[in-house]
């Protein structure tokens, strides 16, 4: 398939601080997932590929053409920005259709286009409001819109899902979700791996301003999923449950709490060790306060991955 | 597909014409275009004051034209019209970076000169507005007793003019200082009552750096009364000169903020 986007020895500095090294890739029609921490360049890199900034080094290219002052290639990218900004005096109706009269679209068909956005993201009841009364889930929702209000091929999300709730969360996902079959090209930002699992198998994980690995989500999966994960159980019989796990080949380590109502469990097989939970907590009778993992998010597993 | 209109005139111009009518809707409702709205009211409020003293104190021997005049020189010219271009023309570039809302613009179909010279035209109308407003309040206030006087409406009109043609200079050429520096503002307070106020009293070809000198070089030169040394020292250039030179700036300064805009990489700062 012939790639929508390349870029080659992409990097980008800003003053001393690197936001993007020698990136060179090639993104096919499809959803696309850029995971990564926060600061790990993501967003520069969106930026980069819509023209936003200007490489240090290296190439851009959407569909063969630069993409730097190459304003005629706006009527087929839509961009969401990660920022929460906005033209606050403005109602959400009169925002969505000022940037779409900047496609010059008739009248008739701004309206029309406007109405068709708004109800995809569920904001037809509150366009008439002014955007500084909305709430965040709505304003993420609003950037959502405008992106894809003009309908265009290569749809550009920039933590997208950031500030929804778990309802908006899913809709947007079904959303994009909706245009994989119609031969688009949709990118999608998050630093939240489950998010980007959501969404799509391909997936490009970015970490301190480097591609580290893309491809499909198994082969991350499976680079996750060896990665000792620590899990904090506060229970009515702390030490009693590790007795019940502690024989497991999967459990690493286990530590109590000083006060001794909570252990802290090093594991291997986090899936295993959830599954074998439920039954020692019945089984035993065991009250169970809270269950968390302390490093279940992305930069701890970065950390894990690059050897830190 | 990408639409693709290059060279097309027609295009650049329904693009300019779309940011403007975007932006003077926006600027219509701006807090800031309200505060400014009421601040270009203080002369008529000073007219009004000036006008009830002379009915009331019996005192009605200064004509009103010549009130009107100094008004314009010493006000407007000096003071009104710089701040109001100065607020607005900064703020064409510069509210879109400091707001952050430039990406919804560049990652739109049109060119990034369009912005520009699109922003720069809708805020330079609604300033000529809020000026002419004033002007005209404080015209009909001041010369109450000689409305049917013609020739004072051509006195009008010129003066009118005149401030239009320093409001397009003075906010082309600050809509550049924003797009070109972050401390527009600061800079464009020096420029405005340093430089301009500095310059114009310098004897010889000195004072033909100022734009002032080329809007004093229009209108009529009192020589005598209260505010006769505002026009110290002006050896005024010939009209057509004066107005040649007027737009000239405008245009240069107009195509280096475009060319800036369209050219300069800025990083929206978090």
């Amino acid at each position: 398939m012939k790639p929508i986007i390349e870029t080659k020895s992409l990097s980008k500095w800003y003053g001393n601080v690197l936001g993007l090294s020698d990136v060179t890739l090639q993104i096919e029609p499809g959803i696309v997932g850029i995971l990564g921490p926060n600061g790990a360049g993501k967003s520069t890199f969106l930026k980069l590929i819509t023209g936003q900034i200007k490489p240090n080094i290296g190439i851009v290219r959407v569909k063969g053409q630069k993409v730097r002052n190459n304003y005629h290639l706006f009527s087929i990218i839509g961009f969401c920005p990660e920022r929460d900004f906005f033209y606050e005096e403005m109602t959400g109706w009169q925002f969505i259709i000022s940037l779409l009269k900047l496609h010059h679209f008739s009248p008739s068909e701004i309206e029309s286009r406007a109405q068709k956005a708004l109800e995809i993201v569920e904001l037809v009841e509150d366009k008439d409001r002014v955007i500084r009364s909305y709430s965040r889930g709505m304003r993420q929702r609003l950037k959502v819109a405008q992106a894809i209000a003009h309908d265009p091929e290569i749809i550009v999300l920039d933590e997208p899902l950031s500030g929804l709730d778990p309802l908006g969360r899913r809709k947007i996902i079904h959303l994009i979700k909706s245009y994989k079959g119609e031969g688009r090209t949709i990118i999608v930002s998050s630093h939240v791996l489950p998010e980007i699992e959501a969404m799509t198998k391909r997936i490009i994980l970015i970490h301190q301003g480097k591609i580290f690995a893309q491809g499909d989500i198994h082969y991350i999966r499976d680079l996750i999923d060896t990665h000792p994960h620590i899990i904090s159980i506060k229970c009515s019989d702390a030490r009693m449950l590790a007795s019940k796990f502690i024989h497991q080949d999967y459990v690493l380590k286990v530590h109590f709490s000083s006060s001794n109502d909570s252990l802290l469990i090093e594991t291997n097989n986090r899936d295993k060790l959830f599954s074998l939970l439920p039954s020692l907590f019945i089984e035993n009778k065991i009250e169970v306060d809270e269950i968390t993992s302390p490093d279940d998010n992305l930069q701890a597993v970065f950390d894990y991955l690059v050897g830190k | 597909m990408i639409q693709k209109n290059t060279g097309k005139l027609s295009f650049f111009l329904s693009s300019v014409k779309n940011v403007y009518s975007i932006f003077l809707f926006m600027g219509r409702r701006a807090k800031k275009t309200k505060i400014f709205f009421l601040l270009s009211f203080l002369p008529v409020v000073i007219a009004f004051i000036i006008k009830f003293n002379q009915i009331f104190s019996g005192r009605g021997n200064v004509r009103g034209i010549y009130i009107f005049s100094n008004l314009i020189i010493v006000f407007y010219l000096q003071f009104l019209i710089l701040i109001l271009a100065l607020f607005f023309g900064t703020s064409v570039g510069s509210e879109e970076i400091e707001g952050q809302t430039l990406t919804y613009l560049t990652t739109r179909p049109i060119p990034k000169s369009a912005i520009i010279l699109g922003k720069y035209s809708a805020y330079t109308t609604l300033v000529i507005i809020m000026m002419a407003v004033g002007v005209l309040l404080s015209f009909f206030i001041l010369n109450l007793n000689n409305l049917g006087r013609f020739s004072l409406y051509k006195i009008l009109v010129r003066d009118v003019v005149v401030l239009a043609l320093g409001i397009i200079c003075y906010t082309a050429f600050f809509t550049f200082i924003g797009t070109f520096l972050k401390k527009s503002i600061l800079v464009g307070l020096v420029f405005s009552f340093g430089w301009e106020n500095v310059i114009q009293y310098f004897p010889g070809s000195t004072q033909r750096f100022s734009i002032v000198h080329y809007l004093k070089s229009l209108l009529p030169v009192p020589r005598t009364g209260r505010f006769s040394f505002l026009m110290f020292r002006l050896e005024p250039s010939p009209d057509g000169l004066a107005i040649f030179m007027l737009f000239l700036i405008t245009a240069i300064f107009l195509s280096l903020a475009c060319f800036l805009f369209s050219y300069k990489e800025y990083i929206l700062e978090d």
